[in-house]
């Protein structure tokens, strides 16, 4: 387990997710999922998956550019449900950096079933980097 | 997908928002954004936004095509795209508005939007379901 600022955010941490990894351009976090995360329909809320996608490329970005560096945000999330996931079941989400600019980033992020390795859900985030003096 | 019938998700409740209108043309999910809700550059993390469109844009589809039709062929996201035009903070009343835009018969669109209480625009998502076939 690491720890890390984004798990230290209440609204992640309220999730439950455990960051695995974290490197350059890269993170893995997991989460098992529970019925507080649940939709209407039982199956896990979309707000779980794109909430973790996207903190996960956060952090992702942020070990890739470095403590020191300027503020980065997402601008833009495009995310893709393929599996729908019953609680109980343990995810495990990885986000790749795949592209940085001086003022902007892309990222890939993955959700997997940590049983069967299934994909249920991928996304890509364009990230807006803050620059030094504006 | 929701069955906004019974209220709303567990995951919704979670976060502490609430669903204020439904309607088959609109519906309004609110919430009065906390610390616990922003991010570690101090405004609102993303996936509050995105969850609050979601059970949006998932309940007014359901209206729409109406919640027998919906039970015995349920809908369920299966793509999304937000934009974050603009940052909220905590002490900010967070407001969703998601409206169809096409129900079809085995695919819907619906649209959403995030304003603060001051009417400054958030963000916007567009959302597309797959219904699955009816239930024999």
């Amino acid at each position: 387990m690491t720890d890390d600022l984004m798990l230290r955010v209440p609204f992640v941490h309220s999730l439950g997710p455990v960051l695995e990894e974290r490197r350059r351009g890269y993170a893995r976090m997991s989460l098992e999922t529970a019925s507080r995360h649940a939709a209407q329909d039982g199956k896990l809320h979309g707000g779980v998956l794109t909430t973790l996608m996207d903190s996960t490329l956060a952090i992702a970005l942020r070990e890739l550019r470095g403590a020191g560096a300027s503020r980065h945000s997402s601008v833009e999330m495009n995310a893709t449900f393929l599996v729908p996931v019953v609680p109980g079941q343990r995810i495990v989400i990885e986000g790749r950096i795949t592209h940085v600019e001086p003022a902007v980033a892309f990222g890939e992020a993955d959700a997997t079933l940590r049983d069967t390795g299934e994909v249920v859900a991928k996304a890509r985030v364009t990230f807006a980097i803050q620059q030094d003096g504006a | 997908m929701a069955e906004p019938e019974s209220g709303q998700s567990a995951f919704l409740t979670l976060i502490g928002a609430r669903t204020v209108e439904k309607r088959e043309d609109l519906f309004r999910v609110s919430l009065l954004l906390e610390e616990r809700h922003t991010n570690p550059n101090g405004v609102m993390h993303g996936g509050v936004m995105t969850s609050l469109m979601d059970e949006a844009v998932g309940g007014v589809i359901a209206y729409a095509r109406g919640l027998d039709v919906m039970r015995a062929a349920p809908h369920s996201t299966v793509d999304m795209n937000v934009s974050f035009l603009s940052a909220a903070r905590a002490g900010d009343e967070l407001i969703v508005e998601a409206r169809p835009i096409k129900v079809g018969r085995s695919v819907a669109f619906a649209e959403a939007e995030a304003r603060r209480g001051d009417g400054t625009l958030v963000g916007k998502g567009r959302f597309t379901f797959v219904i699955v076939a009816p239930r024999p």
